[in-house]
Formats: structure tokens, sequence, C-alpha cells
């Protein structure tokens, strides 16, 4: 509660600090703040220790996973704002209201992953939802980012639509919007209210997700989006929706999980084939990793399909390797002034730091050992294993995380291989030292998985 | 049969007559103009359940509001017989077997819909008055309700931030 209270506040303390405070460069260290105390927050909630300890009758649950999972969200938010802060206060003339939408987003987030009650996980969502359109459009003169923002909003205003007729079936079948009342009409035969509204909830939350065959928008809202929020998208808010999707099929949903298994899992394999083939087609970094973020999401849906302890655990795992090494490599990107493979030529030599960086951003990406990604790749595939059917899911992913590492290991070849006029990066040492400190948490993950499971059990 | 049905049976007719003027008529304002007409059987029938709150809002957002923004859009766009797009005959094709099928979906669940009705909790008659809706909303579903303040600011400042001009 004490995240979601104090986002919501702190986006308020944005906006007002935007009107006296005249330096635009401000901006930056407020937010720094705020996320500073979100986190202490955060930690207060983790340890039982709310501003306001109720959960309104029934409506959250302070689970100690979700709010472990809220607690890397938000470590993810302070390491954006240390990396891209000045690139945000560059998109436009309201970098305070930018920061302000930001903080709104996380109390969704906080929302979505703490729900008990069909209505919060909505709301929540709403709450994700519309501070990102508003994000997309933010580079008003951009007329690419004008049509990805209306592509975006209308779209994602029909996908509410679903969600919120498969919310009104569920209540028809259970009569609550209880998440308890939902698992004990779930766990008996499905009825044809339950079905569908099981059907529609699932079609609008792999929308948010962009799951094939959903993702439709992802790559123009991804390309077209100022690059500095499409980083925020295409992590941490990405994360935030999966843990909604995975707390209500894990408490809602388990009970019969055989009928509907068979969808999430042709949604995951159709995800992970159109995402890792269409990457391979990109000419630019921007929009591969677009497509990738759509493989990734491929990936953090066999936690969904698994729906047992593993998946929280793979889950867990896989948003902390995702966003850190996504956020990184925008943080390089955004400095960038050629999006092209081309563009990362001879990086090597000029700047052999980032590149090194970037590499094993890369590496954790594709899912090699002594990163991040491999242990979280390895935690969803063996929740998927547990279940002990549909093992060729299991195999075909593995496949595809080998196509993956085909176009992850074009710009590293690109960086070390390739002779270039590389473009001059102006990278300040501050910087630089956050860059390796990502790329040490990568690798101290990988090594040790357990620095971060252990704490689902102990804190 | 007594008033009650007779009512009944008179708003459901308009309601699906107008629904169905509204999707066949040519004329872009006066499928708008049939849609209030259904808005307004509709309020009726929230009328006959008891559920008055509903009825005056359901008038004063859709018929009102809504309407009013889709009057707009339509008079901005211009839209008439000449400037209609020709639709392709696949695209009408799939539109009728996406929408058929939907159809038959919910033809199929609306069938057992009698055997929910007594797994259902009845509240008596006054479920839709304003005084228990308010108590509702303060007491159970106060966190959803001042939660969505958080929803309406972040749209507001969107609006602004979008909006303003001079950038």
């Amino acid at each position: 509660m004490n995240l979601i209270l104090l986002s919501a506040i702190w986006g308020i303390v944005m906006m007002f600090s935007g009107l006296f405070l005249n330096s635009k460069s401000a901006a930056k260290t407020v937010a720094l703040v705020g996320a500073v105390a979100l986190l202490i927050g955060n930690i207060f909630d983790l340890s039982g220790k709310m501003i306001i300890n109720s959960d309104f009758k029934g409506m959250l649950q302070y689970e100690r996973f979700g709010l472990l999972f809220l607690t890397v969200l938000i470590l993810a938010l302070i390491i954006y704002i240390l990396l891209s802060g000045k690139d945000v206060e560059a998109v436009g003339k309201h970098p305070f209201e930018y920061f302000a939408l930001i903080f709104f987003v996380m109390s969704g987030a906080g929302l979505v992953a703490l729900f008990n009650n069909l209505l919060i996980l909505f709301i929540g969502i709403e709450i994700v939802s519309i501070p990102l359109y508003i994000l997309t459009g933010a580079d008003k003169r951009n007329l690419k980012g004008n049509e990805a923002a209306l592509k975006y909003f209308l779209m994602g205003s029909f996908s509410t639509g679903i969600l919120l007729m498969g919310i009104a079936f569920l209540y028809g079948a259970a009569g609550s919007f209880q998440v308890e009342r939902l698992a004990m009409i779930t766990s008996e035969d499905f009825t044809a209210f339950t079905t569908i509204g099981i059907v529609m909830v699932m079609v609008a939350l792999a929308f948010k997700v962009s799951a094939a065959p959903f993702h439709f928008w992802t790559p123009d809202v991804y390309d077209g989006a100022p690059t500095v929020f499409t980083s925020f998208m295409a992590t941490i808010v990405k994360a935030a929706i999966f843990i909604g999707f995975l707390n209500l099929f894990i408490n809602a949903f388990a009970g019969k999980s055989d009928s509907w298994k068979l969808t999430v899992a042709i949604i995951t394999a159709l995800t992970l084939f159109i995402g890792n083939i269409t990457a391979v087609y990109q000419q630019s970094v921007k929009r591969m990793l677009a497509y990738s973020s759509i493989a990734q999401a491929g990936f953090m849906l066999f936690a969904v399909f698994a729906v047992n302890d593993l998946s929280k655990q793979g889950l867990l795992l896989y948003a902390a390797a995702y966003c850190f090494a996504t956020i990184g490599i925008f943080a390089v990107l955004v400095k960038m002034k050629d999006y092209t493979f081309e563009g990362f030529n001879g990086l090597a030599k000029k700047q052999p730091l980032v590149a090194f960086v970037l590499t094993v951003c890369f590496l954790s990406l594709a899912g090699i050992p002594l990163t991040a990604g491999f242990f979280a790749k390895y935690f969803v595939l063996a929740a998927a294993v547990k279940t002990g059917t549909y093992l060729w899911l299991v195999i075909f992913a593995v496949v595809m995380a080998a196509v993956s590492v085909y176009y992850y290991f074009r710009v590293i070849q690109a960086m070390y291989f390739k002779e270039g006029e590389t473009q001059e990066l102006e990278l300040a040492t501050p910087f630089k030292a956050l860059l390796v400190l990502v790329a040490a948490v990568i690798i101290v993950l990988g090594v040790y998985p357990s620095l971060l499971l252990d704490m689902l059990i102990f804190f | 049969m007594d008033i009650t049905q007779i009512l009944f049976w008179f708003l459901s007719i308009l309601a699906v007559f107008g629904a169905l003027m509204m999707v066949t008529s040519k004329n872009p304002v006066y499928s708008v103009l049939w849609l209030i007409v259904v808005f307004f059987a509709i309020s009726g029938h929230y009328i006959l359940l008891n559920a008055q709150f509903l009825a005056v809002v359901n008038i004063i957002v859709y018929a009102g509001a809504i309407m009013v923004l889709f009057l707009f859009v339509i008079m901005l766009m211009n839209l008439n017989a000449e400037t209609e797009p020709q639709k392709n005959k696949w695209l009408k094709i799939a539109g009728v077997i996406a929408g058929g099928s939907l159809m038959l979906v919910f033809i199929a669940a609306l069938r057992h819909s009698n055997e929910l009705i007594k797994t259902q909790v009845s509240m008596g008659g006054e479920a839709g008055l304003i005084k228990t809706l308010g108590k509702t909303l303060f007491t159970d579903y106060v966190l959803p309700f001042e939660i969505s303040s958080v929803l309406f600011l972040s749209a507001m400042v969107g609006a602004v931030v979008i909006g303003k001009k001079g950038d």
C-alpha cells in the first residue's frame, strides 16, 4: 500500500515542483528522490509496516511475491532514472509532467501486482496504460510518434473494452469480483460464462503484454515513441502487467488449468515464432529490440502457462534480467544518432567499456550462461517441464532461443569485428560507472540467482 | 399481461428496432439519433428494474455527453454518401464471420443463463437505489472508488501535456 500511495502522491509533487522550480534539469533530481522514497516505502511494505494497514475488505493481498516483484521494478526505475533521466528532460517542454506520469504508472503497477479483486486489476491496468498513450506522443513534432500514440490509444482502448467484457462475464458466473470466488467457480466444470470470461481476459492481457497474435501495435509504437519512453514501456511496464497476468492465472484460474492450457500454449508458440523470426529481418536496432521484446514476452508467458511455484521464481528472475539488460541497451541507444546496425560498427575501438557492457546485456537477453538471462530462461522452462505436458513447446522455445542468438550477435559482431566511422558519443563518467554496475548486476544474478530467489522465502 | 410486462415488451422492441435502424441507416447522423433512442429504451429498462440512479446516469453520460461527442466527430469528419470509402468485399465477409462467431458464442452462453439466476444473491428491490449504491461505494468499494482519481488525474495531465499550444 505504501508504494501505491507514495507514487500517486509523488506524481502530484512532481507536477507542483514543475510549477515552482524553474530549471528543467531539476526534474531528474526530484524524480530520483521520489524513486528512492518508493524503494524505502516498499521495503517497509515487505516487513509489514504500512501507512494504511488494511486490505480494504479483501481488495488487495500483500503477498511476498508481489511485493518483491515491485522491489525489482522500483530498482529498475531507479536505474532508469539515473541512466536516462537527462534524455527524458530532452524529449519536450514538460519534463516534470513526464516524470509525474511515470510515477502514476508505478502506482498502477502496485495495484496490478497486489490485486485480489478484478476491479482493482482493471483500474490498475488502466492507470498503467493511459499515461503510456501520452508518453508515446510526448514528442509532438514527430509525426511518427503522433501516429504511434493514436494507434496505441485506439487499439489499447479496444482491448480495455474486451477486458471489461471478460470481467463482466466472470462476474456473471461467480457473482463476485473476488479472486477467491473465481477460484471456486473455475475449479468446477466451466460454464459458457466462465469460458468466455477467461478467454476475453486472456486476450486483453495478451494484448497488453504484446503477445502474438495481438502484437501488431508493438513494433510501430515502440519504434515511433521517443526512445527513452520505449525503454520504460518495454521493461518496467511490460513486467508489471505480466505479474498481474500470472497472479490472475495462479490465484483465480489454476483450478482446472487443462481447460485453457492449450490456448496459452498456442499463444506462447506464436509469440516466440513471430517475435524471433521477424527480429532477424530488421535493419534498425530499435525495431529489432521491439520484436525482441515480443520474443521475450513469449518466454515470460511460460510462467503463466505453467502456473506452479517455479513459475513465480522464473518470472521474478526473468523480469529482473530482462529489465536491467534492456534498460542498459536503450540507455546507450538513446545517445546514438544512427539506430541501424551499421551505427554500431567499430564501437569497441572508440568506447571499449560501453561495448563490453552492451555485450553483457545482449548475452543476457540471448540467455548465454554466466548471465542472468540464462537462469531466467532455465527457470521458466523448468516450470513448464514440471507440468509434465506440452514438451514440444519447451523444445520449440529452446530452438527459438537459438534463433535469437543470431540477431543479438549481429550487434556484438558490428561492435567488435567491423570497421566503421563510429558516431561521436558524449558519455560522462558517472554514466559509464552506472553501466558497469548494470553489467555487474546481470553477471552476479547469472552466477548466484539464489541471491534474489531466496528473498521469496527469507528477508 | 400487466402494465410492467407491456412496458418491458414495448421497451425491448424499441431497443432492438432502434439498434437495427442504427446499423442500417445510410446517414451517420440518423444512426446517432437512433442510438439515442436505444439508450433511452435501455434507461427505461433500468427504471423497470428499480435502478433509478443507473437510468439517470445512463441518460446523462451516454445519451448526453457521449452522443454529443459522436455528433461532433461526425460533423467534423463531414461524412456523406459520396466520401464513404468503398469497402472490400472480403473485408465484409470477414466481418460477417467474426461477428457471427461472437453471436454464436453469446447465444451458447445465454442459453444457460436460467441456471445462473438461482446462484445469484438477491439484494431485494433496494439494490439500485442511490442510498444503497452510495453506502456500498464508500464501504466495500472505497479503494477502487478513490484510486480511480489517480486514473483521471493522469488523463487530465495527459490532456494538458498533449493539448497545450506553443511547443
